[in-house]
């Protein structure tokens, strides 16, 4: 079991994908921070050196994820509807956002789209 | 960290859409002015709008907005909508 930025991850999980797990990081964020601490990409959890699991987690409580990036998102739509843009008043109709057709195939933004967006 | 969303943007080397708008000569304009009217809602909001009152097409008619400090960097068009709710009209005669 080793912990990264306060998580626990078994020793077995790849570190590509545990890096993952947080919300912010994607495929391509996670690739370049292994690359920036020259971890291989199949490398697994257990085999992290001390020092790159301290680096890990230093690199990663200064980007902008979990909580504080979903505060900064619900903050960036209640902007667009508080300011009157057509974007904010989309979002709060629960329609598309982007000019979609709203004929059919709006499943998706009926199901997320809202000024209290579920992230 | 994404460079390539940046890149979808409208190009550097253009600049910002800088339309020439008949803005008043005094500021603040004194009270009474009428508000500036325009079709050009693709018009990027400058600092120097802020706290102006424009008058933006939406394809019929003109639509009041007041610029707040927060627009600066959008459009005029962003804060006009163009598009009418769908309201079903009951009519007897088919």
């Amino acid at each position: 079991m080793v912990f990264i930025l306060g998580v626990n991850f078994p020793e077995r999980n790849l570190v590509k994908k545990a890096l993952q797990s947080f919300f912010g990081i994607g495929n391509d964020t996670s690739a370049r921070l292994l690359a920036r601490f020259h971890i291989h990409p199949t490398c697994k959890v257990g085999e992290l050196a001390n020092k790159q699991v301290l680096d890990l987690t230093a690199a990663l409580s200064d980007m902008k994820i979990e909580n504080d990036l979903r505060r900064q998102i619900l903050e960036d739509i209640k902007r667009l509807k508080e300011t009157g843009t057509i974007r904010g008043r989309r979002h709060a109709l629960g329609l598309p956002v982007r000019g979609q057709r709203t004929r059919t195939q709006i499943k998706t933004a009926i199901k997320l789209n809202r000024i209290e967006r579920r992230l | 960290m994404r460079a390539t969303q940046a890149l979808l943007k409208r190009s550097v080397w253009k600049g910002p859409n800088i339309v020439p708008l008949p803005l008043p000569r005094k500021l603040p304009p004194p009270p009474g002015t009428p508000p500036i009217k325009t079709q050009k809602r693709a018009a990027t909001i400058l600092p120097n709008f802020v706290g102006l009152r424009f008058s933006v097409h939406n394809g019929k008619t003109y639509q009041d907005i007041v610029i707040t400090e927060e627009m600066v960097g959008r459009k005029l068009g962003e804060y006009v909508p163009t598009r009418k709710r769908f309201t079903y009209k009951h009519s007897k005669n088919k």
